[in-house]
């Protein structure tokens, strides 16, 4: 249960065409991620499926079924907001048998549930408090309580994570992660964040104003991005984009590479490129190195060993590793 | 510390004098109202007992044979009540609908709510007279309770509108996602989360309404007069009865004084329309 | 398209009310302007009901113009709200400026600086034009009286009697009379109405920015260029709220002017309109119509100086 088809969805804000015609379709039990700068369409799009935003044109099915129409609690999904949206005047344990209050469940089957959801969730000595007397995290937690304890089709995050400091995080979305592979139920994760994209999803789709620029897993879009974009948001840090005289020795009108897939050397003068330190990044485990002077590309980033030792200033120069090379078009598509 | 050190002596003891001085200058009126109102009628107008006189309850005692003012203060309780009692209900509803459903007209359907407040009541006092008695409801609890809440609706949407504006949009869609329909949105939801935005604008509605002083007068005669009128109908020509006038007035004035002075507060975001917080 | 309709739809019991509210007595309004329509007429009885046979066209509205009273109680109404206005944003700023930082009892000065605001008009006039300003029996006229006795009291005094006695004796000022009764309106009103002015003055500012003013000191800033230039530009957003609101409220006074002086010397619009509406309907309309007229000159001023500000 929990196949999510798009049919030439279109959403218009008065005249500004936020999401042009658009098909996708999310199979029983993935973990999609839609990714993408902010101002993308990927939180609308969520909408859309949720119910919370009417379609202009086109259908939205779930399971076969035409809910175009249909009203957001009669879909059968849940969702998680990025500021939690819990009920400030409710307990936590009131806040998560409130859809199963307006679902008309018995109070029997609402406490198991509850006692479920919050032992697996870290929540049972909380359960009498009010969300203001608890910190972010477990708001968080709470909010995804009530949605699991709907067993709704699918699951929709709307950036989840992004109040969250740092540390708390990368915990979060382990145990997302976890969840999914324990329920097996189909998630959809918005999120601008393309490392939460790459670590969580089974399928990445990437948008640009309101556009599917590629669908795949993040192996796929890692290794073969189908556009420049793609090519540019996926990965951390940024692929080095390079165009004119370095990218037409491939052909190409514009070429990319990977931080990563770049070998340096300090001393002899073989490699392609000749460039100045300007700044390095010391993370213990890796050296991100910011290097000026090749033409196309300014600064050009570089991943080195952890134990490297540049300092601002030094030459350093540079061979691309040409396998890894990717290349554009003139209209920014991938070269094969 | 660069403010403690820029203050004068002057100022840390001039200033609370000072604005000790202008407060009680202000309050001095209200203060001589009840200080007048425990003086005999004959007291309250000789010179040698302006301050020092034998205080007496009678006024306050003889108010209902005096003016009638319990059947007054009744009508001013039913029509103040129910009126806001009616501008909620009306209110509430449209407020949510603007808050949390807004179209492109949205704003100007509230602009245009305002602009229906600067209308002045007086241009319209003859067809509003003529048409209560053309269909006998002149001088009825029933015209002073819908007039009143017409007149203070727009202030009342536009209140609960800046308060629900206040409330995050993503609880009423986790709301909408949860299951509830439009009415358990409302119930459920909006009503507990802005108990106390709805409690004050129901307490200004309420002052608004007892204060009033244009159609209550206007649009009755005895059986609806609310205190307005009686005030108003009793302006104690030549300084008679100035002692138990001042009793009937503090007595018509002071549950709202007090009442006042608890929702100062929401009073200015309110009259402020959240402008000023 | 289909879930948010009935949302929508919640607004209009709201609308339709006040929709019907303002058009069905101005729509008459409107229509009692262009008739003549009175409620005694020995003479021409016809014209006690209204009828489209009693057309006057714009009869009524050159009826009103002409009349003594009608160009004087627009200025009335303009200097009456002008004049509060004036008073209650100046006393407003000075008052809020000076009670807002702590000191002891600050509590209480606001409670009995805010007091006057809730008191009903009725009350507000009775009290002043009664109790205090009466020129016999107020303290307006006691006061005088009590001034005028101690002077006569230094007339036979040895030495400086002769100096005493060439001072003349004090008649109070009656602020019921033809020159001065809009001055006491003016007065009650103020006494009302600066409360709120300092109320709204001082919420706003406590919101001041206290960090912008450290800078301003450290930059050299004194009290009065700091005030000048800080507090007096936060201010102006609330100053622009109070002077919509006030207005809003003050062009339509009508208790006060009729307890002071039953418009005796002082008519604004609405009053006028009370008095054509004893008998000639038709010239009420019509100045009824000037009210609605002038109000949206005003509104439409105020809209845009405040509007805006409003639904950010």
């Amino acid at each position: 249960m929990g196949r999510i088809v798009l049919e030439n969805v279109v959403k218009r804000f008065d005249e500004t065409e936020v999401i042009p015609p658009l098909d996708l379709t999310i199979e029983e039990g993935e973990f999609a991620v839609f990714v993408g700068p902010s101002g993308c369409g990927k939180s609308t799009l969520l909408r859309l499926i949720a119910g919370l935003e009417d379609a202009t044109a086109g259908r939205v099915l779930i399971d076969g079924e035409d809910v175009t129409e249909v009203s957001p609690s009669k879909r059968g999904l849940a969702m998680v907001f990025q500021s939690y949206a819990l009920y400030p005047h409710m307990t936590v344990r009131k806040n998560i048998a409130f859809p199963m209050r307006m679902a008309g469940m018995s109070e029997a089957e609402q406490n198991e549930r509850i006692t479920a959801a919050a032992k697996s969730l870290n929540l049972t000595d909380y359960l009498d408090r009010k969300p203001g007397q608890l910190s972010g995290g477990q708001r968080q937690r709470v909010a995804i309580g009530r949605a699991i304890v709907r067993e709704p089709e699918a699951f929709l995050f709307d950036e989840p994570l992004s109040n969250l400091d740092a540390a708390l995080r990368v915990g979060m979305r382990l145990e997302i992660s976890e969840m999914h592979k324990r329920l097996q139920t189909t998630m959809i994760y918005v999120t601008h964040d393309q490392v939460e994209a790459m670590t969580m999803a089974d399928k990445i789709v990437v948008l640009q104003a309101g556009v599917i620029e590629q669908v795949g897993s993040p192996l796929e879009l890692y290794k073969t991005p189908r556009n420049v974009f793609v090519a540019g948001f996926i990965g951390s840090p940024k692929m080095n984009l390079l165009s004119g005289v370095e990218a037409a020795e491939y052909d190409a009108d514009t070429i990319g590479i990977r931080p990563e897939h770049i070998d340096i050397s300090m001393k002899s003068k073989k490699g392609s490129w000749e460039g100045t330190v300007g700044v390095a990044e010391h993370l213990g485990s890796d050296t991100f190195i910011h290097i000026h002077g090749i033409p196309g590309c300014d600064p050009m980033t570089v991943r080195a060993g952890g134990d490297i030792e540049v300092k601002h200033g030094d030459k350093i120069y540079l061979s691309p590793q040409a396998e890894h090379i990717h290349k554009f078009s003139e209209d920014g598509l991938r070269i094969p | 510390m660069a403010i403690v050190a820029q203050t004068s002596k002057l100022g840390t003891v001039g200033r609370p004098i000072l604005a000790w001085i202008v407060a009680l200058l202000f309050f001095f009126p209200i203060f001589w109202l009840i200080f007048t109102s425990f003086k005999t009628d004959a007291d309250a107008v000789k010179p040698e007992f302006l301050f020092f006189f034998t205080p007496t309850l009678d006024n306050y005692l003889n108010m209902t044979e005096n003016y009638d003012y319990w059947r007054f203060a009744t009508n001013s309780v039913i029509t103040s009540v129910l009126a806001t009692a009616v501008a909620l209900f009306v209110g509430i509803p449209a407020a949510y609908a603007m808050a949390f459903n807004p179209t492109r007209r949205t704003k100007d359907v509230l602009m245009w709510m305002l602009s229906t407040k600067m209308l002045p009541a007086a241009a319209v006092l003859y067809p509003m007279t003529f048409l209560a008695k053309g269909i006998g409801l002149f001088d009825t609890h029933f015209v002073i309770i819908i007039v009143l809440a017409l007149i203070n609706l727009p202030i009342v949407v536009w209140m609960l509108f800046t308060y629900f504006k206040e409330i995050p949009k993503d609880i009423i869609e986790a709301g909408q996602m949860d299951g509830v329909n439009t009415w358990g949105e409302i119930k459920e939801i909006l009503i507990p989360l802005a108990w106390g935005g709805i409690a004050s604008t129901a307490l200004l509605c309420f002052i608004f309404c007892w204060n009033e002083a244009y159609w209550t007068v206007r649009l009755t005669t005895t059986d609806a007069a609310t205190l307005s009128k009686l005030i108003e109908g009793n302006r104690a020509p030549e300084g008679l009865f100035f002692g138990r006038l001042s009793a009937v007035s503090a007595a018509a004035v002071g549950p709202i004084v007090v009442l006042g002075w608890f929702c100062q507060k929401q009073l200015v975001q309110g009259l402020t329309f959240g402008a000023v917080k | 398209m289909s879930s948010r309709t009935l949302p929508r739809l919640l607004q209009t019991p709201a609308v339709i009310m006040l929709l019907i509210w303002m058009l069905i007595p101005l729509g008459m309004t409107l229509y009692f302007s262009f008739i003549r329509y009175v409620l005694n007429s020995l003479r021409r009885p016809e014209w006690t009901t209204p009828s489209f046979t009693n057309w006057r066209g714009f009869g009524n509205y050159e009826f009103v113009m002409n009349s003594k009273d009608f160009l004087f109680a627009i200025q009335n109404s303009l200097f009456i709200v002008g004049s509060i206005l004036f008073l209650t944003v100046i006393l407003g700023v000075l008052i809020a400026v000076l009670i807002n930082k702590a000191f002891p009892g600050q509590g209480l000065v606001r409670v009995m600086l805010i007091s006057p605001f809730f008191i009903m008009p009725a009350v507000n006039a009775v009290l002043w034009i009664n109790m205090i300003l009466d020129p016999v029996l107020g303290l307006n006229g006691l006061a005088v009286e009590g001034i005028n006795n101690i002077i006569a009291s230094m007339h036979d005094a040895p030495l400086v009697g002769w100096f005493f006695s060439l001072w003349p004796k004090i008649d109070p000022i009656s602020f019921r009379a033809t020159q001065t009764s809009a001055y006491a309106v003016i007065i009650m009103v103020t006494w009302q109405w600066t409360p709120f002015a300092v109320l709204i003055f001082m919420t706003s500012l406590q919101s001041e920015d206290e960090q912008q003013k450290e800078a301003a000191i450290l930059d050299g800033a004194g009290k009065w260029s700091q005030f000048r230039f800080l507090t007096l530009p936060h201010l102006g957003r609330p100053i622009a709220i109070v002077v919509m609101i006030q207005a809003i409220f003050h062009l339509s006074l009508y208790a006060e002017i009729e307890i002071v002086s039953r418009g005796n010397g002082n008519k604004n619009l609405p009053y006028l309109i009370g008095e054509f509406a004893n008998n000639n309907i038709g010239a009420a309309s019509a100045t009824g119509i000037f009210a609605v007229i002038l109000a949206n000159i005003i509104a439409i001023f105020l809209l845009r100086m405040v509007g805006k500000t409003l639904m950010e």
